[in-house]
């Protein structure tokens, strides 16, 4: 099974070359069947190495360790699903995995792409197809799964205990679905670019494939945070780290194309810019998966020691992104640019986001890159965290923020930035009323507080005016308005959710800020902490053992009012001998938005704790809020004018949804 | 087998999926239609978009206008679209790609792939039958036996010295003393949980070791393993002469035929050379501390093999590098030590041939050799 797995690889690689040559040959030559290969080698190409992975995932499910991969990353004690999720908790088993999403997707654009021109479908696939060669290059020559070890130990050396988590079976392959959904967007611009002009189809088609991985990788960033926030016993959300900005590069300049596919669709303006925009994003992925997978972030100097895999990622990058920036050099001239419109307009409010936004992505690779250039260059080791990007990436965001609820309200062309400022006055209204009574009631002295819920108030009630606006709800009778909200494309409704999303996860983060209190002190068995209003007991430690693991459980009872346990939170610190790393538990008990996050620290001997409590007022907003936010993508991806029918299929197709379409 | 035959068939697969395209007569269609069809969509789109009300009846007019000019544009773009009909090029390309996949892939597999390793669940690896598995599998079952029983002793006591003889020393010693637990304390458990512990504090017989061993000898006053470990205990105190005492004492007791016989002798040996007055003279260094650390806990059998292996290496880096004159005394002490009195009289020689016999390296080898009772003269 094993080897049918590495031989499935091999295969899937070569497939992967024809992939890659014969279709753009095809399209060079005007040769239909040529063209025609490019579909069914795709969707071979994405079965081999489907059934690759499962070779792997098998190897490790069963223990196989005369798998060397599988031998240095899992153990025969973990439990099942760890052992399943240990299959891409590894180097190398992750780049299968990334390969799997690229030829899924490959796979689906070769499904669904019936209804592309025949150059453009044939392009896109190639495109795809050198992506997938590079990867299939770079898993086989430098990190390959299916290394085997004979003779096979009889233990494994475990899978790292930070990842002995559910968030494993989430975080990555939501991350990957998101990082290589882009790989979609860029093969169209490089497709374009080849074939010389932007077909029509070309927006309508980068749209949903953008907005289905911006949802993927909104999901998999917010699962990312909130896996470091109760995993790490650090308590926080977000730390600026340069694995965590990886990822979040792409989705920034992911929002913005979005955002100018939106203009290109409508209005077939911004053309040249949305291709950059596409072909930045899905580099920007690319840079991502090179900064975590190559160890130049652990140190420039360990990565020049061992180069191999560095150096094979850095030549993808540099092939990839170069060329596709040269061939865009050569051949953006001679695209037609699209529609003009006015300053002012929906448009114009565009590309402002745009504006700020590709700002924000060069501020966030700034601060990852630099300290890397000034490690290779001078040696030295230094960090830039936070005070850099709060006051880089932060002034930059206000703007943007203040600026979101105007941009669908907005019209097409030529605007009027009047007539929707009054439209948005009751929004305004609420949010300076947010201001007051957060100044006055709460937290007189901090005007970021206050600030900050006026502007999470603004984005919400902006988004729901929105709605109501375009629902006409005022103007008509009620009834007519319900009939009309119900009406409304379900691009609308994505928007408005997505914003009203934004506004819930800036709350979450304001209210965490600025109201979060915290509380470290020695706890003895009994002791009772006050912290916001909660009486929180500790009734002590009891050690406990887990399948591969020793834990040092630590009991808390939250009192009610009565002074009787209500509720009761378990933190505990673990201990996995394999690895012998410990790792922290963190007891964390929501209440309504808020949560309690209890960490332990050392034990003082006498059966006292040190112990972190955190009380963190709306936080799982912020989550929360990512998830609105994914609702409001996945609303616009269902819009029905996203599907463009096949000129063959069309007449039927119109038939059954005339009621609507007419 | 079945390997092969899997392999044979998803090559065929693959050299299908681009076979089958090349056979087919495609259809093409101008990609005109395509935009066309979009652009319908388009007008359809403001058209529902002016009847909902969502713009005005004027925007919606101007719209219409820009749709239907991009609807002219393209009909401009398409009359002037050529397309090459060369087929020649194209066919050998197809017969290229379908002749790569089975050629390509099948050179690349035998190139990397381990075709004759079979899969090996751990499952099966654990259940098949006892002859066949390795040491180590036998011992992972044991293991997986003990943790569903662990109270069964005679497991532990079974397992504890294979633990040892593995190098495993901390599951040895937790071996031992489940043994001791659950089955009671003999001499034999009390000098292996000894080693054990002195095994897992890399050779040094630690305090724990010596009551582990001091137990062992109110049971078993004979005990030979924990009397070698006690002597060897002093010896690292640095009171090599009381150790050498002991090994003699211990040494006259045993029987002609214990395994503990060699081990003593040598131990014997090598604190008579560290006593000896030429080598503290010298100032030359015996074998790494650690290495006689590891020595002393390993059985005689391995013990011997271990220090002649290390003896041999020297020997071999001798010969590649043989400017060394401590390597070279030390070499001529080990032979010696160990018994081998002519290899010691052929390093001896090549030692002089390297050093030349009249330098200061040349004397200290020439007093080394006397005190070792070896002929200095040719």
């Amino acid at each position: 099974m094993v080897e049918t797995g590495h031989f499935a690889l091999v295969l899937a690689l070569v497939l992967s070359l024809v992939q890659s040559l014969v279709p753009l040959y095809g399209a060079h030559k005007g040769d239909a069947r040529l063209m025609a290969v490019g579909g069914p080698v795709t969707v071979t190409g994405f079965a081999m190495i489907a059934l690759s992975f499962a070779a792997l995932t098998v190897a490790y499910v069963q223990s196989d360790f005369s798998v060397t991969n599988v031998w240095e990353n899992s153990h025969s004690l973990q439990p099942l699903i760890y052992k399943f999720t240990g299959t891409w908790g590894n180097h190398e088993g992750s780049m299968l995995l990334w390969v799997l999403i690229l030829s899924f997707f490959g796979a689906l654009v070769a499904a669904f792409g019936g209804n592309l021109p025949a150059t453009l479908r044939a392009n896109v696939l190639a495109v795809q197809g050198w992506i997938g060669t590079a990867f299939l290059l770079f898993i086989l020559i430098t990190s390959n799964p299916f290394a085997r070890l004979v003779p096979a130990p009889i233990e494994g050396k475990d899978l790292n205990p930070i990842l002995q988590d559910i968030g494993l079976a989430v975080h990555p392959p939501l991350l990957y679905l998101g990082y290589v959904g882009f790989s979609v967007c860029f093969s169209f611009a490089v497709a374009a670019l080849i074939e010389g002009r932007i077909d029509a189809a070309w927006a309508r088609w980068v749209r949903p494939w953008t907005l289905a991985a911006w949802v993927f990788l909104t999901g998999g960033i917010a699962m990312g945070s909130y896996w470091a926030y109760y995993e790490l016993g650090w308590g926080g959300f977000w730390f600026w780290d340069p694995v965590e900005n990886a990822s979040f590069m792409p989705w920034l300049s992911g929002t913005a194309l979005l955002h100018s596919a939106i203009v290109m669709e409508k209005r077939s303006a911004l053309k040249i810019w949305t291709l950059l925009l596409a072909i930045l994003t899905f580099s920007l992925s690319l840079l991502g998966t090179f900064l975590v997978r190559s160890g130049v972030l652990t140190s420039v100097h360990s990565f020049a020691s061992d180069p191999s895999r560095g150096v094979f990622i850095l030549c993808i990058l540099t092939l990839f992104i170069g060329g596709s920036l040269a061939l865009f050099a050569l051949r953006a001239s001679s695209l037609t640019a699209g529609g003009i419109f006015h300053p002012i307009s929906r448009e114009g409010a565009l590309v402002l986001n745009n504006l700020f936004l590709t700002t924000a992505t060069a501020t966030v690779l700034i601060g990852t890159l630099y300290p890397l250039v000034v490690e290779a260059m001078f040696g030295d080791k230094i960090s830039v965290g936070e005070p850099f990007f709060n006051l880089t990436f932060g002034p930059l965001m206000i703007p943007l923020l203040v600026v979101v609820p105007f941009g669908p309200l907005l019209a097409w062309k030529r605007g009027d930035v009047f007539a929707v400022a009054q439209r948005l006055m009751f929004a305004f209204g609420a949010a300076l009323l947010a201001v007051l009574v957060t100044f006055l009631f709460i937290d007189g002295a901090s005007v970021f507080a206050a600030l900050g819920a006026g502007l999470s108030a603004w984005l919400v009630l902006g988004a729901l005016t929105d709605l109501a606006l375009k629902a006409g709800i005022g103007n008509v009778a009620l009834d007519m308005a319900l009939r009309r909200f119900l009406g409304l494309p379900r691009s609308v409704f994505g928007t408005a959710i997505a914003h009203l999303g934004l506004g819930l996860t800036l709350l979450g983060i304001v209210g965490t800020l600025s109201f979060e209190k915290e509380a470290i002190l020695v706890m003895k068995p009994g002791q009772v902490l006050e912290i916001s209003g909660h009486s929180l007991r500790f009734d002590g430690l009891t050690p406990v053992r887990g399948p591969n693991f020793t834990e040092d459980r630590g009991h808390f009872s939250l009192l009610g009012a009565n002074g009787q346990p209500s509720d009761v939170i378990m933190s505990s610190k673990r201990f996995y001998p394999v690895r012998q790393m410990p790792t922290t538990e963190a007891g964390i008990k929501t209440m309504w938005l808020s949560q309690l996050y209890i960490s332990l620290g050392d034990e003082t001997g006498d059966g006292s704790v040190v112990v972190r409590v955190w009380w963190k007022p709306l936080v799982t907003l912020i989550w929360g809020g990512a998830l609105v936010m994914m609702v409001g993508g996945f609303v616009s991806l269902m819009d029905r004018r996203l599907r463009v029918g096949a000129p063959a299929r069309r007449k039927s197709a119109q038939a059954k949804t005339s009621p609507v379409a007419s | 087998m079945l390997f092969w035959v899997i392999a044979a068939v998803l090559t065929l697969g693959a050299s299908l999926a681009v076979l089958l395209p090349l056979t087919r007569r495609a259809e093409g269609e101008a990609d005109a239609s395509h935009d066309l069809e979009v652009y319908r969509d388009q007008l359809g789109e403001v058209d529902r978009d002016a009847a909902r009300g969502l713009i005005a009846p004027s925007d919606a007019e101007q719209a219409r206008a820009e749709i239907a000019r991009r609807i002219i544009k393209l009909d401009a773009e398409s009359a002037r679209a050529p397309k090459s009909t060369s087929q020649l090029a194209p066919r050998q390309v197809g017969v290229i790609a379908v002749l790569a996949v089975p050629l390509l892939s099948w050179s690349i597999y035998t190139a990397i792939g381990s075709p004759e390793v079979p899969s090996q669940p751990l499952s099966a690896r654990l259940s098949q039958k006892p002859a066949d598995s390795s040491v180590d599998e036998l011992i992972a079952r044991a293991e997986a036996h003990l943790v569903a029983n662990p109270s069964d002793g005679r497991g532990w006591d079974v397992l504890a010295p294979v633990y040892l003889r593995m190098g495993r020393s901390d599951d040895a010693v937790t071996a031992y003393r489940n043994a001791v637990r659950i089955l009671g304390s003999t001499a034999t458990r009390q000098a292996g949980l000894g080693e054990a512990i002195a095994g897992s504090s890399g050779g040094i017989v630690t305090s724990d070791a010596r009551l582990a061993f001091e137990a062992a000898l109110k049971l078993e006053p004979a005990d030979p393993k924990a009397r070698y470990f006690l002597a060897l205990a002093l010896a690292q105190e640095g009171k090599v002469a009381d150790a050498a005492t002991a090994w003699r004492q211990l040494s006259e007791s045993l029987p002609a035929d214990s395994p503990w016989r060699a081990a003593t002798d040598q131990a014997i040996a090598q604190a008579e050379v560290r006593t000896a007055p030429a080598n503290e003279a010298a100032g030359v260094a015996g074998p790494e501390q650690a290495d006689i650390d590891a020595a002393a806990s390993m059985s005689s059998g391995d013990r011997t093999a271990m220090i002649e292996g290390m003896v041999a290496t020297l020997d071999e880096k001798l010969r590649q590098n043989p400017r060394d004159p401590e390597g070279w005394l030390r070499l001529v002490r080990s032979y010696q030590v160990l018994g081998k009195t002519d290899l010691a009289q052929d390093a001896l020689g090549r030692a002089y041939a390297a050093l030349g016999r009249d330098s200061e390296d040349g004397r200290k080898l020439t007093e080394l050799a006397s005190t070792l009772g070896l002929k200095v003269t040719e």
